[in-house]
C-alpha cells in the first residue's frame, strides 16, 4: 500500500467554552496582544505624544502667565503690562488649538488604521477557517460575536482611546508644573491623588468583589429566563405560566439586591474623587497663603495654582469612568483574538505519487467524525467514474452529505484517503480543486446583489462579459429556460434575506452558477427538493447535455428521483453499499436483503 | 383576558417618561439631592475668594477658612453620596419593577409568540434594553439636572459679582452652544453614514458566515476578501471624517474657554486696576469659568443616552403591547381520546414542516410516526398540544375541533414526553408534579410505571432532592423517565412521546412500555420514534417523510407496500448489528 494512513485530528474551533474553563486574561497581557498592531503606526504614535505634550504644556503655561500678570502688574496697577501678557498668552492659545487639532487628529488615525487592519485580518481569518469551525460556531452567535465585539473595539479606538490618551498626559503634566512652580504647595497638592490611588486599590477588591456577585446573579438571571423561555413548550403544556413568573420574581429580586450593593460601590468613587479635588484646593489656598504671609509665595501664582489643581483631578475624575470602557473594549479585544489565533486544519500537503487510475473519485478506507463526536463514516471505500450518474440514497443522518463534503474536501477524513483523479485530494490548490468539483448545496445560500452577480459568483470566465453575450452563454448551455423563471432575468434583485425568491428559484440561481462553471463532478445535494416536478424534467434535460465526461452525483432521500443513476449506492449508518441500478435496488429492499 | 389586551393597546407609542411616573418621589429626592450638591459645590470660588480678599485686607483668619471650606467640601461629599444611594435604589427598582412585568408579559404569551420572537431577543429585553433604561435613571438626570443647576448657578453669581464682566465672559456659552449645535447636526448626517457603513460592513460579515459553505466549494475568498476592504475603507473614510470633526471641535471649545480667562485677565484686569473689582472676585471668575464649559458639554452627551433609552423602552413596549394568546374554546370534558388530521398544513416561511397531512387514530390504541430527523414528525405532536396551530386545516380530538376545547383542561389530559429532557431548578416531586396536584396515589403510580423507584432511593431526600439540569449528574436515561413521569402524574387520556426511546436501554424501554400498558390500559398512546423494532407490535405506524405522509398501516402491510419503510428497516437491521 503506498498510502500513508493520514492521522489526522480536527481542530476544536468551538469558541464558546463550557462555563468556568475560560482562561482569565490579565489586562496587561490583553494590551501586549494589541501592542503588534501598533508597530506601523509607530510614527502617528509619536507625533501624537509629541502634539499632546505640545498641547498639555501649553495649555498649562497660560495660568501661570496669568498669576504673574496678576502679580506683577494688576497689583501694582500697570495696565501696560497686562495687555502685553494677554497677548503673550493668546498666542500660547492660538498654538495651543493647533497643537491639540493634531494630537486628536493623529491619535484618532491611529484607531482608525488599527481599526481597519484589525477588521481586515479577522475577516481575511474568516475566509481562511474551515467549515468545520462555522459548524461548530451557530452562524448567530459568530455574526454577533464578531459585530459586536469590532463595534465595542470601534467607540474604543474612535473614542476612548484619544481621551484616555490626553487624560494622561494633562495629570502628568499638570504635575510637573505644580512642581515646577513650588515644589512644596506641588507636593501637598499632589498628595490627595497618591492617597486616592491608596484608597482605589483598598477598595478595587471590595468593588470588584460586589460586581462580581451582581454579574453573578446577572448571569443567574439569564439562565433563568433562558431555562423557562427555552423550555416554554414544557411550561405552557403543562398549564404552568405562574410557574415561570413566580420562578422570575424569585431571581429578579436576588439580582436587584445585588445590583444595589454593586451600584453602590460603583458610586463610591466618584464623591471621594470630588472630596479628594477639594481637599487638594483647600491645601493649597491654606498653605498657599500661609506661604504668602512669610514672602515665600504670591497671590498670583495661588490663583494659578487653584487652576492646576483642576487641571489634574478633573482628568482624574474622568479617567474614572473611561476605565470601564476600557474594559469591555479589552474583553472584546480578548474575543476577537481567540478568533485570530485559530488556525485551519486543511493545508495543502506535497504531490503524492499519482496512482494512474480512470476513475475521476475514489474513496480509501476512509473514516470520519465530528470533533468530539461519533464516527460518521466507517471505513467507506467507493470509486466514482467519469461520465457516469451515481446516485447516494439512505436516511437523514446516514452520512450522505458528509460523503459529499469530503468530495469536496470541506473536511478532511479523520483517516483513510480521497483520491481525485488518482491523486490525494489534499495535494491539490485550492482553485484547481474548486474548478473541477460543483457541488450543489443543500441549503443554496445567495449574495445580495443581483441574479446576474449570483449566477457569476466565483467564476472568473464570463466575469467580463455584457449581460447579452452572458445570454448566449447561458442558452448555448440550455438553461436559458430557467433564466425565464426570474422577472427581470440578469437583473433581478437579491436581497440580504433573499424573501423575494423562492426557495425553489435560489435552487434553480446555484444550478446555473455549477453548471457554467463546467466542472468536471458535480454533486446535487437534495438540490431539487423544493423544485416543482416540471422544472425538475427541465433540469434533467439540461444535465443530460452536459460533456460526456462530466461525473455526476445526486444525493436523493426518496427513491424515486434517482431513476437515471447508472449505479446507486446506500449510505446508511457510516456505510456506503453498491446497490446497483434503480430496479434493482427496490427489488433487493423489497426482498433480496432480506432474504438473507 | 380580552379587556387586558385593549388597555394595552391604549399604551401604544407611550414615552418613556410614562414608564418614571409611578417612581415620581424617589426621582424628585434624587433631583433635590443633585440640585442640593451642585448648589453647595458653587459656593466653593465665593469661599475662596472671600479668603483672597480677605488676606489681601489684612483681615484673614485661617480658621473661618478651614471650616467654610471644610464644611461645603464634606457638604457636597455626603450630598453626591446620598444621590449615588438614591440613584441606584431607584434605578434599581424600576429595573426590577419593568423586568417583572415583562415577564409576566411573556408568562401569559403563546409558544409561538416565543417562537417568533426569538429566546434571544425576549432575553435582550431583559438584560441590555433594561440596561439602557437604569443607564438613564442612573446617571442622565442626576447629571442633566446638576448641570442646568451649575449653569444658571454660575451664570447669576457671575451676576452679582460683577454684571459688565459677566456680560463679556458669558458670550461664550452661545458661542460653544452653537458649536455644539452646528457640529452635532453634522454628526448626525456623518453618524447616520457610519451606521450604513456599519451595517455594510455586518452584511459583508453576515453573508460570508452564512455562505462559509459555498464560498469554500468555489474557493471564492479573494473577491470576498476584496468585498470587505472596500467597504472596511468606506468605514475608515467615514471613521476619519468624523474624527477630523472632532479633531477640531476640542481644540475650539477650550480655545473659546480660554478666550473666556482671557477677557477675565484684561478686562477683569482692568476693573481690579480702577479699584472697582477686587483680586479675589477676579480669582471667583476664573474659578466659575471653569465650573461652566464641562456641563454644557454634558447636556449634549446625555441627550444620547436619553434617545437610547427611549429606543430600549420601545423595544419593550413592543413586547408588552403584543397581543396576548388568542384565547382558549370553553369545552371542557373528559377525552376518550380519538384524534383526526385532516389535509394539515404547517408553513414557515418558505417551507412546508407539515404538507397535506392526513389520518386518524382510535381511541386505547397505539400508534407509531416514524420518519427521519427534521420530517416533521415532533410538529403533529405539538399541534395536538396547541403549541402550534396549523396553517391551515382540522385538527380533532373526540371529533370537535381542538380550539373548542378550554386549553387549559386540555393540557391536564394530554400528557407530552418531550425530545428534550426539560429539568426545573426544583425538588424531583415538584419536577415531577408539575402540572400541578398530583395525588400521591397519581404520583405513586407514575413514579412506578416509569421505573424511577430504585433510582429515588439512592438519592439522599428521595423525592425532596432538589435536581438541576446544571450540573446534574443525572442520567440521559434518568431524565427520560423523569419526562416520562411528569406527563404520566397528570393521569392522561393521550400520551404524547417524542423520541422517547432514544435514550432508553431496549431491556428498560420493554419494562416500561408493558407497565404503561399494566397501569394506564385505557390510554391512546401516540409515540413519535425512529427504531421500528420498538413499535412492531403497535396497532398503526404511519410513515413521515418531508412533512408528507408516505404511508400508513401496520408493520406487516408497510414491509410489502413500501420500499421507503423497508429501507429504514434494514438500516436499522444492519445498525443494530453493527452495535
Amino acid at each position: 500500500m503506498i498510502l500513508k494512513k493520514a492521522q489526522a485530528t480536527m481542530n476544536n474551533y468551538a469558541l464558546n467554552k463550557p462555563v468556568g474553563t475560560e482562561e482569565k486574561t490579565s489586562l496587561w497581557g490583553s494590551i501586549k496582544k494589541l501592542l503588534p498592531l501598533l508597530n506601523d503606526q509607530k510614527e502617528r504614535i509619536i507625533v501624537a505624544t509629541v502634539a499632546a505634550f505640545a498641547t498639555s504644556g501649553l495649555n498649562l503655561l497660560a495660568p501661570i502667565l496669568i498669576g504673574h500678570a496678576v502679580d506683577d502688574y494688576i497689583q501694582k496697577g500697570q495696565y501696560h503690562g497686562v495687555l502685553v501678557y494677554s497677548a503673550i498668552i493668546f498666542t500660547i492659545y492660538i498654538a495651543a488649538v493647533v497643537t491639540s487639532y493634531f494630537q486628536t487628529l493623529f491619535m484618532g488615525r491611529v484607531g482608525q488604521n488599527v481599526l481597519f487592519t484589525l477588521r481586515n485580518s479577522v475577516f481575511n481569518k474568516l475566509g481562511s477557517l474551515p467549515v468545520a469551525f462555522f459548524n461548530q460556531n451557530k452562524a448567530g452567535d459568530l455574526i454577533s460575536r464578531i459585530n459586536n465585539d469590532t463595534d465595542k473595539l470601534n467607540q474604543f479606538f474612535s473614542q476612548s482611546l484619544v481621551q484616555f490618551f490626553a487624560n494622561i498626559i494633562t495629570i502628568i503634566g499638570a504635575a510637573i508644573f505644580m512642581l515646577v512652580v513650588n515644589w512644596k504647595i506641588g507636593l501637598v497638592a499632589i498628595i490627595p491623588a497618591i492617597f486616592l490611588l491608596v484608597f482605589t486599590q483598598i477598595l478595587s477588591p471590595w468593588i470588584k468583589r460586589k460586581n462580581a456577585l451582581s454579574l453573578k446573579n446577572i448571569g443567574g438571571l439569564s439562565a433563568e429566563v433562558s431555562e423557562s423561555i427555552d423550555n416554554f413548550k414544557v411550561v405552557v403544556a403543562f398549564d404552568r405560566r405562574d410557574y415561570f413568573k413566580e420562578k422570575f420574581k424569585e431571581v429578579n429580586e436576588i439580582n436587584y439586591k445585588s445590583a444595589i450593593g454593586a451600584g453602590i460601590a460603583n458610586n463610591t468613587l466618584t464623591p471621594t474623587y470630588g472630596l479628594a479635588s477639594g481637599i487638594a484646593q483647600l491645601i493649597v489656598i491654606a498653605y498657599g497663603i500661609t506661604l504668602i504671609s512669610t514672602g515665600h509665595f504670591t497671590l498670583g501664582l495661588l490663583i494659578s495654582f487653584l487652576s492646576y489643581v483642576g487641571r489634574m483631578y478633573d482628568p482624574l475624575r474622568q479617567m474614572a469612568t473611561v476605565w470601564s470602557s476600557f474594559q469591555t473594549a479589552f474583553a472584546s479585544w480578548d474575543r476577537i483574538h481567540a478568533i485570530l489565533m485559530l488556525d485551519s486544519d486543511l493545508t495543502k500537503i506535497s504531490e503524492t505519487k499519482v496512482v494512474s487510475s480512470a476513475h475521476v473519485m475514489e474513496f480509501k478506507d476512509v473514516s470520519f467524525s465530528y470533533p468530539g463526536g461519533k464516527e460518521v463514516l466507517h471505513s467507506v471505500n467507493f470509486t466514482f467514474d467519469r461520465g457516469k450518474t451515481y446516485a447516494l440514497v439512505g436516511p437523514t443522518g446516514g452520512g450522505k452529505t458528509t460523503t459529499a463534503s469530503l468530495i469536496a474536501r470541506l473536511y478532511d477524513p479523520t483517516s483513510g484517503v480521497v483520491l481525485l483523479d488518482g491523486k490525494d485530494i489534499r495535494s491539490y490548490e485550492d482553485g484547481e480543486r474548486a474548478r473541477k468539483i460543483g457541488f450543489i448545496l443543500q441549503e443554496p445560500f445567495l449574495f445580495s446583489g443581483t441574479v446576474r452577480d449570483n449566477i457569476l459568483y466565483g467564476n472568473e470566465e464570463y466575469l467580463n462579459l455584457t449581460n447579452v453575450e452572458l445570454e448566449k452563454v447561458i442558452s448555448d448551455h440550455g438553461l436559458e429556460k430557467l433564466l425565464a423563471r426570474f422577472d427581470d432575468r440578469l437583473d433581478t434583485a437579491v436581497t440580504a434575506t433573499g424573501s423575494a425568491l423562492s426557495l425553489g428559484q435560489k435552487q434553480l440561481i446555484a444550478f446555473i452558477r455549477a453548471v457554467l462553471r463546467r466542472p468536471e463532478l458535480i454533486i446535487l445535494d437534495e438540490a431539487t427538493a423544493n423544485i416543482d416536478t416540471v422544472t425538475e424534467q427541465l433540469l434533467e434535460d439540461i444535465l443530460k447535455k452536459l460533456p460526456k465526461e462530466t461525473t455526476l452525483v445526486i444525493i436523493a432521500h426518496r427513491l424515486n428521483t434517482i431513476e437515471n443513476a447508472d449505479e446507486i449506492f446506500f449510505v446508511n449508518a457510516g456505510e456506503v453499499t453498491q446497490a446497483g441500478s434503480m430496479q434493482h435496488a427496490v427489488d433487493m429492499l423489497l426482498h433480496g436483503k432480506r432474504a438473507s | 383576558m380580552a379587556t387586558t389586551s385593549t388597555t394595552i393597546q391604549k399604551k401604544k407609542g407611550s414615552s418613556i417618561v410614562g414608564l418614571l411616573k409611578p417612581y415620581l418621589w424617589p426621582i424628585l429626592g434624587l433631583a433635590s439631592l443633585a440640585v442640593a450638591s451642585s448648589g453647595i459645590g458653587l459656593i466653593t470660588p465665593k469661599i475662596i475668594s472671600h479668603s483672597i480678599d480677605a488676606f489681601v485686607h489684612g483681615t484673614f483668619v485661617m480658621q473661618t477658612l478651614l471650616v467654610e471650606f471644610g464644611a461645603v467640601t464634606l457638604g457636597v461629599f455626603i450630598l453626591t453620596y446620598l444621590q449615588s444611594i438614591v440613584q441606584t435604589y431607584t434605578s434599581e427598582r424600576v429595573a426590577k419593577d419593568l423586568r417583572n412585568s415583562i415577564a409576566d408579559k411573556i408568562g401569559n404569551q403563546s409558544y409561538e409568540f416565543v417562537e417568533k420572537v426569538t429566546p434571544a431577543r425576549l432575553l435582550t429585553n431583559l438584560t441590555s434594553d433594561i440596561d439602557s433604561i437604569k443607564m438613564l435613571i442612573g446617571q442622565a438626570i442626576a447629571s442633566l439636572i446638576s448641570s442646568v443647576v451649575i449653569v444658571i448657578g454660575a451664570t447669576t453669581i457671575l451676576f452679582t459679582i460683577n454684571w459688565q464682566l459677566a456680560l463679556a465672559v458669558l458670550g461664550i456659552i452661545p458661542i460653544i452652544g452653537g458649536l455644539f449645535f452646528f457640529v452635532f447636526s453634522k454628526m448626525r448626517v456623518l453618524m447616520k453614514k457610519s451606521r450604513e457603513v456599519i451595517d455594510w460592513l455586518n452584511k459583508v460579515i453576515n453573508e460570508s458566515v452564512l455562505g462559509s459553505a459555498l464560498i469554500r466549494v468555489l474557493n471564492s475568498q479573494g473577491p470576498e476578501f476584496d468585498k470587505f476592504v472596500k467597504a472596511n475603507t468606506q468605514a475608515k473614510d467615514v471613521g476619519l471624517q468624523i474624527l477630523r470633526i472632532f479633531a477640531a471641535l476640542i481644540p475650539v471649545i477650550t480655545f473659546v474657554a480660554n478666550l473666556a480667562m482671557l477677557v477675565i485677565l484684561m478686562l477683569g484686569g482692568h476693573f481690579v486696576i480702577g479699584g472697582s473689582m477686587s483680586l479675589g472676585d477676579f480669582a471667583a471668575f476664573n474659578s466659575y469659568i471653569g465650573l461652566l464649559i464641562f456641563p454644557i458639554l454634558v447636556v449634549g452627551i446625555m441627550g444620547n443616552a436619553i434617545s437610547q433609552a427611549q429606543a430600549s423602552y420601545d423595544r419593550i413596549r413592543e413586547v408588552l403591547d403584543a397581543k396576548e394568546d388568542a384565547g382558549t374554546g370553553t369545552l371542557k370534558k373528559e377525552l376518550e381520546g380519538r384524534i383526526e388530521f385532516k389535509k394539515v398544513n404547517v408553513k414557515y416561511v418558505e417551507k412546508y414542516a407539515l404538507k397535506d397531512v392526513s389520518f386518524e387514530i382510535e381511541p386505547h390504541t397505539k400508534t407509531a410516526i416514524i420518519g427521519p430527523t427534521a420530517a416533521g414528525k415532533s410538529q403533529i405532536l405539538h399541534l395536538l398540544t396547541r403549541l402550534i396551530s396549523p396553517t391551515s386545516g382540522v385538527i380533532k380530538i373526540d371529533k370537535k375541533p381542538i380550539t373548542e376545547y378550554d386549553t387549559s383542561a386540555l393540557h391536564k389530559q394530554i400528557g407530552f414526553v418531550f425530545q428534550d429532557s426539560v429539568i426545573f431548578n426544583l425538588t424531583l416531586r415538584e419536577n415531577i408534579a408539575f402540572g400541578g396536584v398530583a395525588s400521591e396515589a397519581d404520583l405513586e403510580k407514575a413514579i412506578k410505571t416509569s421505573e424511577l423507584g430504585d433510582f429515588i432511593t439512592t438519592l439522599p431526600q428521595g423525592l425532596d432532592t432538589v435536581i438541576s439540569e446544571r450540573g446534574s449528574s443525572l442520567s440521559g436515561g434518568q431524565k427520560q423517565r423523569i419526562m416520562l413521569a411528569r406527563a404520566l402524574a397528570l393521569d392522561p387520556k393521550i400520551l404524547l412521546l417524542d423520541d422517547f426511546t432514544a435514550r432508553v436501554d431496549n431491556k428498560t424501554e420493554q419494562k416500561i412500555l408493558s407497565n404503561l400498558m399494566a397501569n394506564y390500559p385505557a390510554i391512546t398512546l401516540v409515540s413519535v420514534t425512529q427504531k421500528i423494532a420498538a413499535v412492531e407490535g403497535y396497532d398503526k405506524i404511519i410513515l413521515l417523510m418531508e412533512g408528507e405522509v408516505i404511508a400508513s398501516g401496520t408493520h406487516k402491510e408497510l414491509l410489502t407496500t413500501s420500499p421507503e419503510y423497508v429501507q429504514i428497516y434494514d438500516s436499522q437491521k444492519s445498525t443494530s448489528h453493527y452495535e
